[in-house]
């Protein structure tokens, strides 16, 4: 049986939210540039 | 407490696996450069006739040596490790395991010699109706059958192990690695479909023509899966062994972990038409159908992510680490296998962010076959999954071979220049492909470039260079360390980290296997079965071969 220890109960991953905050953001902005991009090409491409 | 030992003849045998990755890695990473190389305008290829006869032959053997052979074989390696060492047992029937070994190697051979004659180059997608000898097609055969043969081993000793302890929950790393061999048994229908009715027969002489349409379904049928099949192996090290490497942390959430793994099984074979968007044979409700399902694998890739970065976290606080983001600093960043795992994770969250555009049916289509897909692929199969092979390799040469990782700070300056040069060459592939730039085209020799792409494609040259150099340090460490006289003086520690919770106390549903081979099964049939049928149903076999370099 794996040990659990005070630390584990106590730690809340903040870190993560903050690094996968980051990522959606990055996401939304290099996506919505892409589609800026097909919709700059017009729409019968 | 004393980890459990292999015996010498079992890490003979995952070294094998090794041996033969390595080597394809090798012959393979010499055209890689030469094709960035092209792009910039520094064409090698005129010097290397008459054994290599144009740029698209060079692409051939670059793409199956890498793409194909390098990780197959690793990853066979690595899932035959992480069976035999995580559930304590040897392989129930280790002749089967071999035998399977053996079959792919033979494989490798017979795919080999024409790929080197100019009788199969036609990359490592072998789309007809470009047409290939047929040794090419045997060979590829046998590297799957002989996979499959290598994964009926696992399952038996999985089995093995279930039937003496029927109450016990799966470790979390002989659990993922029995999935992952399973994926691979189910996706590599495709292929061996495509290969076995048209495209061996074909190559024989026994049929006239081929179904283009059809062959290219049965292909992306296996090759988005064979996706997962690249990545899933590196996701077990990052979820269960990076952690304790990085800084003596746990993996956050077991049930997340298996849960990721599941759905990973149940959505990656029926999405392969995303990879099709533009083929006219295809109707549109069912591209839409996979577009959603693509989709819906970002919620494993999520949560993927998340339970990763948590251990990482845990990990980094353990060791002092403070702040939002100041504990990424805190890891181990002097261990070449966590420095090359770290990297390439953090370039496979713009991997992910490309693939998410590439999914996206409109978007799709500014990015179709242009020399953004390659920068996309390097990312995910040539970083996030090569690099970090690289990194286990960092231990688990020493750990098989008993010999000391010779120069680790070399090894940690290959994590990085990997990473530089990766940067470099990925991202001006990504700009210059939405710039317009095809894909699959050696661009030196284009009379249309227009002068905006001219620094991108010079970019492209200097990441090349800088892989190269990467891929030679990579070669030199593993060499060095395989013939190093400096034995370990202990016994090299297999990094495995505990979960933060028992995972006695995970969901019985996370470990039991037949309702998730179920549902994966009938969303296959779902989602494929009526637009195969209609195609299989209006077959056309009546396009030639073309054999153009």
């Amino acid at each position: 049986m794996a040990k659990k220890d005070k630390d584990d109960d106590e730690f809340r991953p903040t870190g993560t939210i903050a690094v996968l905050t980051i990522f959606v953001i990055t996401l939304i902005a290099i996506w919505t540039t892409i589609y800026m991009i097909l919709v700059g090409r017009g729409s019968t491409l | 407490m004393k980890q459990y030992q292999l015996s010498t003849g079992e890490k003979k045998f995952i070294g094998s696996h090794l041996l033969v990755a390595i080597l394809a890695l090798a012959v393979g990473s010499l055209f890689g450069p030469l094709q960035a190389f092209e792009h910039a305008g520094w064409d090698f290829y005129p010097y290397l006739k008459p054994f290599i006869k144009s740029y698209y032959q060079g692409l051939t053997v670059h793409g199956v040596l890498n793409a194909l052979v390098w990780t197959t074989f690793f990853i066979m390696g690595f899932l035959t490790f992480n069976v035999t060492f995580a559930l304590k047992r040897p392989l129930k029937n280790p002749t089967l395991n071999k035998v399977g070994f053996w079959l792919m190697v033979v494989g490798v051979v017979a795919a080999a010699i024409p790929i080197l004659a100019n009788e199969a180059t036609v990359l490592f997608t072998f789309y007809p109706p470009l047409k290939a000898n047929w040794a090419f097609y045997v060979g590829l055969t046998l590297v799957v059958v002989g996979s499959w043969v290598e994964g009926w081993g696992l399952f038996m000793t999985f089995a093995g192990w279930r039937k003496e302890n029927p109450n016990v929950r799966s470790p979390f790393v002989a659990f993922a690695s029995i999935l992952t061999a399973l994926l691979w048994q189910i996706c590599t229908l495709g292929v061996a479909v495509e290969i076995l009715t048209m495209l061996l027969p074909w190559s024989l002489g026994l049929i006239e023509g081929v179904d283009p349409q059809l062959a290219r379904t049965y292909f992306w049928f296996t090759g988005h899966p064979l996706v997962y099949f690249w990545l899933l192996p590196a996701y077990i090290s990052w979820y269960a062994m990076l952690p304790k490497q990085a800084g003596n942390g746990k993996m956050f959430s077991d049930s997340l972990a298996r849960l990721s793994f599941w759905i990973f099984l149940v959505l990656s074979t029926p999405l392969g038409f995303h990879h099709q968007y533009v083929d006219p044979g295809v109707p549109p409700v069912w591209k839409f159908i996979h577009s959603m399902l693509t989709f819906g694998v970002f919620f494993p890739s999520m949560m993927t992510a998340f339970t990763v970065v948590a251990s990482l976290e845990h990990a980094g606080r353990k060791q002092g680490g403070k702040g939002a983001l100041a504990w990424i600093g805190k890891l181990n960043w002097s261990d070449p296998s966590v420095a090359a795992q770290l990297l390439a994770g953090i370039l496979f969250f713009f991997g992910g962010i490309g693939g998410l555009t590439n999914a996206s049916y409109n978007v799709n289509l500014v990015l179709h076959n242009t020399a953004f897909i390659p920068g996309h692929f390097h990312l995910t199969v040539a970083t996030a999954v090569t690099l970090s092979f690289m990194g286990i390799s960092y231990w688990l040469l020493p750990y098989l071979t008993g010999r000391k990782l010779w120069n680790p700070k070399w090894a940690v300056a290959q994590a990085w220049t990997w990473f530089i040069g990766m940067i470099i060459f990925s991202n001006a592939m990504h700009i210059v492909g939405l710039l317009g730039a095809p894909r699959r085209v050696p661009l030196g020799l284009a009379p249309y470039v227009p002068a905006e792409w001219n620094s991108r494609l010079f970019q492209v040259g200097v990441g090349g260079a800088i892989l190269f150099v990467s891929g030679a340090l990579y070669l030199t460490v593993m060499l060095k360390t395989a013939l190093n006289k400096e034995k370990v003086t202990e016994e090299v520690e297999v990094p495995m980290a505990e979960a933060m919770q028992d995972p006695a106390l995970t969901p019985d549903w996370l470990d039991r296997w037949a309702p998730w081979i179920y549902g994966s099964l009938a969303l296959i049939v779902l989602v494929y079965g009526p637009v195969l049928f209609d195609m299989i149903k209006n077959i056309a076999l009546t396009s030639p071969g073309f054999r153009v370099w």
